[in-house]
């Protein structure tokens, strides 16, 4: 849809004045963000600036700038981080950005909102509605999007997050792309997408900014939009989505963090242990001991699943809490023992959050039967999967053999299992179990794997995880 | 209702006329049911972790709440009269009133790890009061977790030691390198534990992700309360009501948030401060992993 001439007379007008103020603010940002939140950039800046602005030398259609998201200052820092000051005399590759109006435009007083407004106007920023499925919202974001379309034809560049939002979990997953950007890019078809994947070294979950005195790492590369031919929007976006994701493995090589954050946990439904705060047919439990372990929201889910179920509703609910928690571990996310409370655990849509932190998991039950239960919960490193596409955690739940010890025997489990499914293993005596850090981890070649190994045992079975991705 | 728990009926006994050492007994007593690993839950102590098959009761994390409940049902208290923990808020403490049954709050219970620890729960509380001497011989919670882990590690080294031993060839190279770096992480646990102040700055990095946590949830909610300002002015009161329901949860959260905070900070500090029975806890667990160093060392 094209725009009215007084839009875009106001979009050039905003464009000449943010032209005219682009090195104090630009400086302003750069200030900001060394001087009051002590942020430092990558050690190897220089080198990775030199990279993508040769092939933005070499690129002279517009550019989609394409990053992860996790706080709410990400634009300024993406912007800082790959812009060096001896560049702003270009004022094309200055991007537009897209801030989501309900968290940027309605903030403090009347001075303090108007002093935002200011300075996002000069920042070029066309204000994105997010939410909302009338059509006011509906009419708002193809406006927006027809603005972003015509700042690219004018050979400009727009700053969009491809995830739409801030991701929950702290990890851009590829397996769900969202089709806005490959429609811009079908719209504008010379168009380039420069990704930027930037995390700060301490960032494990979405914050308003990234922990203050961290260094920001990025990873960034200029990719093709739209191919010659192409006509699926989602087919571009899953391209773009696929490079992000490289970006992100290539961002994680370098941390200290674990990036597979996967657990895993079994529950053996005849445990007679697991009866006792039930009555004798299962329909009703002890009230109390259920508030102890249910949050308020998911007493009200097993409510509605009716009496016939409350055992199994309630057990699922604990098996998934405590796949989670051990999840959360691995990110070094201490879920106190016994704080059930703490991860609230939606069994309809198959995600956890964990409340203080606000980060979400995906779960999974692979086991769901008259024995037993057996979930596994992801973080972030990998997809979980489904019932169309197997995902990057590996499972297997077993009987304990009866005189075996479960903790031994669940530990040779995972071994077995690890090494089955890799042809350059094959036995699982080159493997060897580890519990640095009071978790328990796979050495092979004497090297600790990233494999995000978890372990569970409930009365007759045992059950071991890990990731492959 | 029938519950299969009303086999084990007991009788409450008011906390204030028992001994810490009868308590700790009760309470030992109270959790029998759940330990799966009967041999140490026949020598246990004061000091014995109720989760853990190595050196603890081997009880599994889906008996967590019924050990809290168990205690609950064993004892009465005269603190039991609901006091909001300020004017106005849905948050409440327990308070001096009338003898009757005793109630842990939601993640009051977070440190109580062993039976020791679940009576300095209740003296801190004040459901009984504090006796220093007793107190003197519980391991703190940031031990407890140390010195387990040093446990696994050891138990793991000496397994892998075993498995070693009866390989020969390639295999048994790999799993040498394995067992090399596992003689490693053994000899580089045993020197943190050696060490009071590096085990204390280890700690301080999990405080240090959670104040990190905290201060980051802070900012979210004057984020919020700034945009509720200005939405307050444009009187949409769909708006305000969507982002006070936001407000409220991240008062959840930071409420959440600061009992976490609490929990790491104690874990931090205790970990600096080693009393006798700390220090008898970590020498032996520092002579497992020694001897499993030994052990593994043999076979290179």
């Amino acid at each position: 849809m094209p725009l009215e001439a007084e839009e875009v007379k106001a979009l050039r007008l905003q464009w000449a004045l943010s032209r005219a103020l682009v090195v104090p603010v630009s400086l302003v940002v750069a200030a900001v963000a060394r001087l009051h939140f002590g942020y430092r950039l990558d050690d190897e800046i220089g080198r990775i600036r030199a990279e993508i602005w040769a092939k933005l030398d070499a690129h002279d259609g517009p550019v989609i700038w394409a990053a992860n998201h996790l706080t709410l200052i990400d634009s300024f820092l993406v912007y800082w981080a790959v812009f060096p000051t001896n560049r702003l005399i270009e004022d094309r590759r200055i991007p537009w950005s897209t801030p989501e109006y309900t968290n940027y435009y309605k903030l403090g007083g009347p001075v303090q909102s108007a002093l935002i407004r200011g300075l996002l106007y000069l920042c070029r920023c066309i204000p994105f509605l997010r939410g909302g499925e009338d059509a006011a919202s509906e009419t708002w974001r193809q406006k927006a999007f027809d603005k972003c379309a015509w700042v690219l034809r004018e050979g400009g560049a727009v700053f969009v997050y491809p995830e739409a939002g801030r991701s929950r979990s702290g990890w851009l997953e590829p397996k769900r792309p969202k089709d806005f950007l490959g429609k811009l890019a079908l719209e504008v078809p010379n168009t380039k997408f420069l990704c930027v994947y930037l995390r700060s070294d301490r960032q494990i979950s979405t914050t308003a900014a990234p922990p203050r005195g961290d260094r920001l790492r990025l990873v960034a590369d200029l990719i093709d939009g739209a191919l010659p031919g192409e006509t699926n929007a989602r087919d571009i976006s899953q391209r773009l989505f696929d490079r992000l994701a490289e970006m992100q493995r290539e961002w994680w090589k370098g941390s200290d963090m674990a990036r597979n954050c996967a657990g895993n946990d079994v529950v053996d439904l005849k445990g007679p242990l697991l009866r006792e705060n039930f009555s004798d047919d299962l329909t009703e439990a002890d009230e109390s001991w259920l508030d102890r372990h249910l949050t308020r929201k998911e007493l009200a889910y097993l409510d509605s699943l009716g009496p016939a179920n409350l055992f199994r509703g309630f057990w699922r609910f604990f098996c998934a809490k405590e796949a989670c928690h051990k999840a959360l571990g691995r990110a070094v996310i201490v879920v106190p023992n016994g704080a059930f409370h703490e991860i609230e655990v939606d069994l309809f849509r198959r995600k956890a959050t964990h409340i203080p932190t606000g980060l979400q998991l995906d779960i999974r039950f692979t086991d769901d039967d008259e024995d037993k239960l057996h979930c596994v919960a992801v973080l972030r490193g990998g997809w979980i999967g489904d019932e169309t596409a197997e995902g990057d955690v590996l499972w297997s739940v077993a009987a304990v053999p009866s005189g075996t010890s479960p903790g031994a025997f669940v530990r040779d489990l995972a071994l077995d299992m690890i090494a089955a499914s890799n042809d350059e293993i094959e036995t699982s005596s080159r493997l060897a179990l580890t519990e640095n850090s009071g978790l328990p981890g796979v050495l092979w070649r004497g090297e600790p794997q990233d494999w995000s190994l978890s372990l569970s045992h409930s009365g007759r079975y045992a059950a071991a995880s890990f990731m492959i991705s | 209702m029938a519950f299969m728990r009303k086999q084990a009926v007991v009788e409450a006994v008011d906390v204030n006329t028992l001994t810490p050492e009868d308590t700790e007994k009760r309470i030992t007593a109270g959790v029998k049911k759940y330990a799966t690993n009967e041999a140490n839950y026949a020598a246990a102590d004061a000091n014995t972790p109720y989760l853990g098959h190595i050196v603890g009761m081997g009880i599994e994390s889906s008996n967590l709440a019924d050990i809290t409940m168990s205690i609950e049902r064993q004892f009465l208290t005269k603190m039991t009269v609901k006091t909001p923990v300020s004017e106005g808020s849905a948050e409440f403490k327990l308070t001096a009133g009338e003898l009757g049954k005793l109630r842990i709050l939601d993640g009051q219970d977070a440190l109580a790890a062993t039976p020791g620890l679940s009576v300095k729960m209740l003296m801190d509380l004040g459901h009984m009061p504090k006796n220093d001497a007793y107190l003197e011989k519980v391991m703190s919670f940031a031990y407890v977790m140390a010195t387990g882990d040093g446990w696994k590690m050891a138990d793991a080294l000496k397994k892998m030691a075993g498995k070693a031993e009866k390989l020969a060839g390639a295999e048994r190279a790999e799993a040498l390198a394995n067992l090399k770096t596992l003689v490693a992480q053994a000899k580089d646990y045993d020197a943190l534990l050696a060490d009071a102040a590096k085990l204390a700055a280890s700690k301080g990095k999990a405080y240090n992700n959670d104040k990190a946590g905290f201060d980051a949830l802070t900012t979210e909610l004057n984020l919020t309360l700034d945009k509720i300002k200005g939405v307050s002015a444009g009187g949409d009161a769909a708006a305000l009501a969507k982002l006070r329901g936001e407000e409220a949860e991240i008062r959840t959260r930071l409420k959440m948030s600061a009992a976490k905070l609490r929990v790491s900070q104690e874990v931090s500090e205790a970990a600096g401060k080693r009393r006798a029975v700390e220090d008898a806890q970590v020498a032996k667990v520092r002579a497992a992993l020694q001897e499993a160093v030994t052990l593994a060392e043999k076979l290179s």
